[in-house]
């Protein structure tokens, strides 16, 4: 098996002709002609045709950074958003938690804790079980309310007793004995079992957010497993922002928080909910929107646009995947696989080297996206460059399939994505187009779905498909990759049947756990190094990229930058003029 | 049948029909599936699923479901928006208002300028006045609103920056009252000249986006019909009478042309609903376009729903006032016969 390491971050973009670059054109043809009867409208509709941003280089709203979404929340409860959703960044904002991750680098930094525990400073207990946290001084919450220990006793288990399956509550149940507030400044925190990943999977979770135990009680309370209405509409936390308002579909308003303990604000935030990427671009150009949400594939309309800046750096840290699984007993009518097709790691092989890793970076990404491993994205501890991964090899894919009965017998398959997501789209297409290539008896059937359906088809056990994309839930923590993905036993191993696919499942599940439970970072580094050649022999995903990360935004805001372990910007970094 | 019983008569049937609809609506809508995927995600267990149902009463059979949703609706209650995160009657006002602004408005540019046009090139036929206004209505009949309303956003926002996107600077609409939740009224009713301009900036070019293809439809039918009219007899003889054109014109003709362009303009309000999906989301306008956009992709069954109903409404209470305008338009139309 030939082994290819990757190539680096990719960087080629091919400037392509896009449908907003032809909607500019016909702009620009159908204003000259209507010029044509004027006296001098034809010099400046050629100036702007030109690409220039409306002509104001003067700061537009100097006291309000406005970002332009593609979306909402669904919650601004941390109890109850969801992972990779646009309430998370807003929660960022308003909310703190005990440890945080500043602008540059993956080190944990204090935050509502004033030092970050280790066995070194003798904050973590022996046997690692028990975790200390010295808890900040003079703190108040937005309604004046003065923060102490019970505060983060109370927000903690606020959350784990409403334990809602939409948010994240799990990773505090799953990994917590007990906790309890020693005094007013001094939390304690005692685990279930030994675990490298807790700070990052657990303390810098939304979940783990401070919420004020005043205006909980006040709104409702806590029920068990019942959301609170009044927390999905409304904050009081401790953070550099005061939640202002939320006009439904219309936009969200936060204010500087003059009594913040850190470092001040410097502007108040509006978020603008803009569903139209094309409309996104056009207030990014006309100095309305200071960032915009954009899909890698129209970056390019914004580069060279005078006073708009991409920033570009780093990688998001959800990487693509095409999942195999190997026990749906339940296929669409139209596939013809046995259940477990995909349990012959030759199959799974031959789908790998049949994507075409290149053309989805450059095309679908345009440029904006890199390879990961199996199964860490680059950026995250562990990540090994040496680390094999497979390249578009079509020959070698119809190699192994040869050595099957498929090869003669042929099959159909259908692979299910989410309508409205080009990024997933493409992987299903590009994967369809591989395998239908390779022999005129190979189908595969790309299934588009809403998101309820597919969320729906996904949440199913087992999954009513062989195959389906989307993209893997963030985590700043290898473990918080290699458990759910990969583990035999873990949430995708038990449902896709891993542990009955696997070459060695025992192996894999010894090192995942053995990585969880290791705290010296060179031991531990090898342990991902090893699992990831595993797992690179015995794949259980199609690992199609990581999607680079772009945000355009006026060059007019300074400071602008995101740390990659952000669920969003953090706005108080930034200032206008 | 006199108007007032006419009238009587037609909304008394209204009930009814919106019962069709519901059912309709929420069979329809429960064959895409459980509504519990905009609560779930797909890290859920089974079991957190089924919790999610029960939660919900989704457990329960669809008839029963259809009970309970009905039960809610008539006690004005139209279940939760997941797109919004908040009841669907604490939302749906706001983006009524919104809309209803927005179609109003676009149904005046078609309104004016379809009558306008269509008469002009009645008269004039086949000659050059006639000629611009069917190119101009091939050309809106033909236009994506899409396409023309970025088409119109480039210079007009991005160069010249005449008009804005959205609906409202969020300052100015914020300083004044909304009695009405339309944003024109609003402003006009607070008196203050700087809201009065911020609503009426942020209106026109959506409003031309959306009226445009509706102008173009009325313009056509106003065309023909007022070819018919100007060959009639009664109009031969309102000539002869040595009344001046113009009168002739306005006063016998194009009265009896607007009949049948009556029922277009009532047909038309309800594509100017539907082209508003398109329209909101090009220039970022919070009504029910923007806001069932989003509730399809999520597949939030209740906000589509209600989506539905009240559209339903509007297009019923639309046609009936068209009805109505008709014995107005026509002296010879008996209603209800």
């Amino acid at each position: 098996m030939s082994v290819n390491n990757r190539s680096d971050h990719h960087r080629i973009r091919p400037r392509k002709r896009t449908a907003f670059a032809a909607v500019v054109g016909a702009a620009a043809l159908g204003l000259v002609l209507s010029a044509c009867g004027g006296s001098s409208g034809g010099g400046e509709s050629s100036d702007a045709a030109g690409g220039a941003d409306g002509g104001s280089t003067a700061v537009q709203n100097a006291n309000i950074i406005v970002h332009h979404q593609n979306g909402e929340p669904s919650s601004l409860d941390p109890a109850r958003a969801e992972q990779g959703e646009k309430g998370e960044a807003f929660i960022d904002n308003i909310y703190e938690r005990l440890l945080d991750v500043g602008p540059e680098g993956p080190d944990l930094i204090p935050s509502l804790a004033t030092e970050v525990p280790t066995q070194e400073n003798g904050l973590v207990s022996e046997d690692r079980l028990t975790y200390t946290f010295p808890i900040r001084e003079g703190v108040t919450f937005h309604d004046g309310k003065a923060f102490t220990a019970a505060d983060v006793v109370y927000s903690w288990e606020r959350a784990m007793t409403m334990n809602l399956p939409e948010g994240q509550a799990s990773a505090l149940v799953d990994s917590i004995a007990s906790m309890r507030a020693v005094d007013d400044y001094t939390f304690e925190v005692t685990l279930n079992e030994p675990d490298a990943s807790f700070l990052y999977s657990v303390v810098l979770n939304p979940v783990a957010s401070i919420v004020n135990s005043d205006v909980v009680t006040a709104n409702g309370g806590i029920a068990a497993d019942t959301p609170s209405e009044w927390m999905d509409a409304n904050m009081v936390g401790t953070g550099p922002y005061i939640f202002d308002s939320w006009k439904r579909g219309e936009s969200l308003l936060m204010t500087v928080n003059p009594n913040y303990w850190g470092t001040k604000a410097k502007a108040d935030v509006r978020w603008d909910i803009t569903p139209e990427e094309s409309s996104r671009v056009l207030a990014l150009q006309a100095g309305d929107a200071d960032i915009i949400d954009i899909s890698p594939s129209n970056v390019s309309d914004v580069e060279g646009v005078e006073g708009v800046t991409v920033y570009e750096n780093g990688l998001l840290l959800e990487p693509i995947h095409l999942g195999f699984n190997m026990r749906s007993d339940s296929l669409p009518s139209g596939d013809t696989i046995p259940s477990d097709f995909f349990a012959d790691k030759r199959i799974r092989q031959a789908f790998n080297y049949a994507f075409d890793y290149d053309t989805y970076i450059n095309s679908f990404l345009d440029g904006y996206g890199a390879r990961y491993s199996s199964y860490i994205p680059q950026g995250v501890f562990g990540y090994d460059p040496a680390a094999p991964v497979y390249n578009y090899d079509p020959a070698k894919a119809a190699e192994l399939l040869q050595q099957t009965e498929y090869w003669d017998k042929g099959f159909t398959v259908s692979i299910l994505v989410q309508a409205g997501e080009p990024e997933f789209e493409g992987v299903a297409l590009l994967m369809k187009d591989g395998i239908e290539k390779l022999n005129p008896k190979f189908r595969v059937n790309v299934v588009n779905q809403a998101e309820t359906q597919f969320d729906e088809n996904l949440g199913a056990d087992p999954v009513p498909y062989a195959l389906w994309v989307k993209n893997a839930d963030p985590g700043a923590d290898p473990h918080q990759f290699f458990d759910p993905l990969q583990h035999p036993d873990g949430d995708w191993g038990t449902k896709h049947g891993m542990r009955d696919a696997y070459e060695n499942p025992d192996q894999i599940a010894e090192l995942i756990d053995a990585g969880k439970a290791t705290v010296n970072p060179e031991e531990r580094a090898a342990i991902y190094s090893e699992l990831q050649k595993l797992l690179y022999e015995d794949p259980m995903w199609v690992y199609a990229a990581q999607e680079g990360l772009a945000y355009p935004h006026r060059s007019w805001l300074n400071g602008f930058v995101i740390n990659p372990l952000w669920r969003g910007p953090q706005y108080e970094y930034y200032s206008k003029g | 049948m006199q108007v007032k019983q006419y009238l009587i008569r037609r909304l008394a049937l209204l009930p009814l029909i919106m019962l069709g609809v519901s059912v309709i609506v929420f069979t329809l809508t429960r064959f895409t599936g459980s509504p519990v995927g905009i609560y779930a995600t797909p890290n859920m267990t089974p079991d957190e699923v089924a919790a999610l149902e029960e939660r919900y009463g989704l457990d329960e059979p669809i008839p029963v479901q259809y009970a309970y949703w009905l039960g809610g609706l008539l006690r004005g209650d139209l279940g939760w928006s997941g797109v919004s995160v908040a009841p669907v009657t604490d939302v749906i006002g706001l983006k009524m208002a919104a809309t209803l602004e927005l179609a109003l408005f676009a149904a005046l540019v078609a309104i004016i300028g379809g009558i306008a046009l269509g008469t002009i090139a009645g008269v004039r036929r086949n000659k050059a006045p006639d000629h611009a206004a069917r190119f101009f209505s091939i050309l809106g009949a033909s236009t994506p609103t899409f396409w023309f309303g970025l088409l119109l956003l480039i210079p007009f926002y991005l160069w010249l920056d005449w008009f804005p996107l959205g609906r409202s600077t969020p300052e100015i609409f914020d300083s004044i009252g909304h009695p009405t939740g339309l944003y024109t009224v609003d402003a006009a009713i607070s008196l203050n000249p700087t809201a009065i301009w911020d609503s009426i900036r942020h209106i026109i070019l959506p409003a031309v986006v959306l009226g445009f293809g509706s102008m173009a439809i009325i313009v056509r039918m106003m065309r023909s019909s007022m070819v018919e009219t100007m060959s009639e007899e009664y109009v031969d003889a309102a000539r002869a009478k040595g009344l001046p054109e113009k009168l002739v014109i306005k006063r016998h003709a194009r009265r009896n042309a607007l009949v049948p362009t009556a029922t277009v303009i009532g047909l038309s309000f309800g594509f100017l609903l539907q082209g508003a999906v398109a329209v909101e989301l090009i220039f970022r306008w919070p009504g029910l376009g923007q806001w069932v956009t989003g509730a399809i992709l999520s597949g939030d069954q209740a906000t589509i729903m209600a989506y539905v109903l009240v559209t339903s409404l509007i297009f019923m209470l639309v046609n009936l006032a068209v009805d109505i305008a008709y014995a107005y338009l026509d002296r010879r139309v008996v209603l209800g016969s």
